[in-house]
């Protein structure tokens, strides 16, 4: 039965699955926008959060919400070395070439972190609030999604004033601009380029711990992410970051809706991967349609 | 501009007899090979990824470097198995039908991509592969779900399938050669080093580029035809990201754009991959540091070091092995001809 009430839950709950995307596409885009270069092992950036989060909040009992700024900060580092050690190898070769190094990056990623933890087994990060949930009459919502909103939008504005009131911001937006013009200017782009691949993977990192506590996960979880993030940015326009929230939210939104309205409510996950065809779909007839996305610019 | 025409004609040729000698090698030998296991699981492997990785490299060489080729080694394989075990049909014919359901949908799926530009296409073609994984779990009736269900292959194990698995291989390579050199090669040369030049002397690049698409989704079909026969069952897994990775992986590591690099980078991973089952037991004492793999640390470790090699070549050696080989060729050349040279010299001083 589909329902007023369960459409909007499906919507609330769409709304705090896209959070979680729009900072995963925020920080593809970030990458993208100031350096043009798509990394296809930035989901794997997010499984590597969400297993640090796992960890930390395992072995030193802290506060899952809390862990998420350890994730951050080891993901950006994993990024920092990446940066140093394998991208800026092939800048200004073909592009190609990037997209084959973030293949064996990927490769890397997921059989390092299948080592440790078996492959097919899920887990979740253990939070607190499990269980719990917020009531509106016919619709609720748990705690942990509401918080994960809060968060989202505090990374974001944070993100914004970086970009907007920061001397590095205005570099990398310089950057973005135009590359060569701001190294004649005196920006010492390799150092931009680096700050912006850190920020890119520490929001991978964000966002692997908030899926680790509201999805369940495993080593292999990060291609999935990474296409979604791509229909994500292709949807509000490669390499704008007002278009990844809004891609992200109505992302989000599409693919709760879908399963709602195919699935039995009686039986979770009964809509099957058909959520995962319809996001692919949105994305090869964005591309088709409006190749530079809502809010993109023409050029890219 | 003459001796350059000739330059690469003797090239030309020689890199055919290179071919020639390589069918012929392959052809004997499994005289010297006794273990049924080696024959049927590795040279046949080995060959039929050859081809796959080869209809990889005829995309990349036109600018295209496709991240989901897997769907194609896929659809080829379970519409020829289809064919063959429901309908009924000689395997032959499902094979080569599987070859060209594979081409029809790589032409759909080329026309959202042939005006696209490096990473979208990558991305589009990734998506396709892992949502194709995602429709095809919803048909398990028709698919045989996970277990899969069993092929009928075009010859008896083992070498007779082999025999005939390099004649079809043979064939295909020779003839994505043959794409490679004429004048559709060129126009695909043309697109890919600099697409707007090449639109500006009249190349039409949409068309050229989504021929290219339906040539090497039809040699992808017949990879994955061939491969589900040689492995006597067709199962799900052949759409996992890693088969779509593998031609890549092979492209890059043998030499990017060449005929040989792939079929070199094929020889060299199945190589390695047989050895993986050996390393699984020799490195078993390993398991208790690593808790998540417990008796597969050497296919994990072995995955890492793959990762970790495809980086290295991009960054160390971006035009792959191949490279390495011809410029090891081009010395020894020389060493012979400046050899010749100065024994001619010491008999001219000889004489007066």
């Amino acid at each position: 039965m589909i329902t007023l009430d369960g459409f909007a839950q499906a919507l609330l709950f769409g709304i705090a699955n896209g959070c979680v995307y729009i900072l995963l596409a925020t920080g593809l885009n970030l990458i993208f926008g100031v350096m043009k270069l798509v990394n296809f092992a930035h989901g794997q950036l997010l499984m590597v959060g969400a297993f640090v989060a796992y960890e930390t909040t395992k072995i030193f009992g802290l506060n899952p919400y809390a862990s998420i700024l350890v994730s951050m900060g080891s993901v950006a580092l994993i990024g920092i070395l990446l940066e140093k050690f394998a991208f800026s190898r092939v800048r200004g070769t073909e592009k190609l070439n990037e997209i084959f190094i973030s293949l064996g990056l990927i490769y890397v990623f997921e059989n390092v972190a299948t080592l440790f933890w078996e492959k097919n087994y899920n887990i979740q990060i253990n939070s607190p609030l499990v269980g719990l949930s917020l009531s509106l009459g016919e619709i609720a919502v748990s705690y942990d999604r509401i918080l994960a909103m809060v968060i989202v939008v505090v990374i974001l504005i944070g993100l914004m004033l970086l970009m907007s009131k920061s001397k590095i911001g205005l570099a990398m937006r310089a950057t973005s601009q135009k590359s060569d013009a701001s190294m004649l200017m005196g920006i010492n782009i390799n150092r931009v380029y680096l700050f912006t691949f850190a920020v890119g993977a520490a929001l991978a990192g964000a966002a692997g711990a908030l899926y680790g506590i509201i999805f369940n996960f495993n080593p292999t979880v990060g291609a999935l992410p990474t296409i979604k993030g791509f229909a994500i940015i292709i949807l509000g326009g490669l390499g704008s970051l007002p278009g990844a929230v809004v891609g992200g939210l109505l992302y989000g939104i599409a693919e709760t809706s879908t399963a709602y309205v195919l699935s039995d409510p009686a039986v979770l996950g009964s809509a099957g991967s058909w959520p995962d065809a319809i996001a692919f779909a949105l994305l090869i007839a964005v591309l088709v349609v409006r190749p530079t996305g809502i809010f993109g610019q023409k050029g890219e | 501009m003459d001796f350059k025409a000739t330059m690469t004609e003797t090239l030309r040729s020689r890199k055919l007899y290179y071919i020639i000698a390589a069918v012929a090698f392959a052809s004997i030998l499994p005289l010297f090979v006794t273990s049924k296991y080696i024959i049927g699981q590795v040279f046949v492997v080995m060959i039929i990824f050859a081809l796959y990785a080869s209809s990889w490299n005829l995309l990349a060489y036109s600018g295209q470097g496709s991240l989901g080729h897997a769907a194609f080694l896929g659809i080829g394989g379970f519409a020829s198995a289809l064919i063959a075990t429901k309908l009924g049909f000689p395997s032959i014919v499902g094979l080569f039908l599987g070859g060209l359901i594979s081409a029809g949908i790589g032409f759909l799926i080329g026309l959202a991509c042939v005006r696209l530009k490096a990473w979208f296409l990558a991305m589009v073609t990734f998506g396709f592969s892992v949502i194709i994984i995602a429709i095809i779990t919803q048909f398990d009736a028709l698919f045989g779900g996970v277990n899969g269900f069993p092929t009928i292959p075009i010859a008896a194990q083992t070498l007779p399938f082999y025999y005939a698995t390099l004649a079809i291989a043979a064939v295909s390579i020779a003839l994505i050669f043959l794409v490679m050199q004429s004048k559709l090669g060129l126009a695909f040369k043309a697109i890919r080093e600099n697409e707007l030049e090449a639109k500006m002397t009249g190349i039409n690049t949409g068309k050229y580029r989504l021929v290219a698409f339906v040539i090497s989704t039809f040699f992808a079909g017949l990879a994955g035809g061939l491969y589900a026969q040689s492995q006597l069952f067709i199962q799900i897994s052949i759409f996992e990201p890693y088969n779509s990775f593998l031609p890549l992986i092979m492209s890059v590591i043998g030499g990017l754009s060449t005929i040989e690099g792939p079929i070199i980078g094929s020889v060299i991973i199945v190589t390695i991959n047989s050895y993986l089952p050996a390393a699984n037991k020799f490195l078993e004492p390993l398991s208790p540091l690593f808790p998540g793999a417990t008796n597969n640390v050497g296919s994990a470790l072995g995955l890492i070091g793959l990762g970790l090699f495809l980086i290295a070549v991009v960054i160390f050696l971006p035009k792959g092995i191949t490279s390495l080989l011809s410029k090891a060729l081009r010395k020894a050349y020389d060493f012979f001809r400046e050899d010749k040279s100065k024994t001619k010299k010491a008999k001219s001083v000889g004489e007066t």
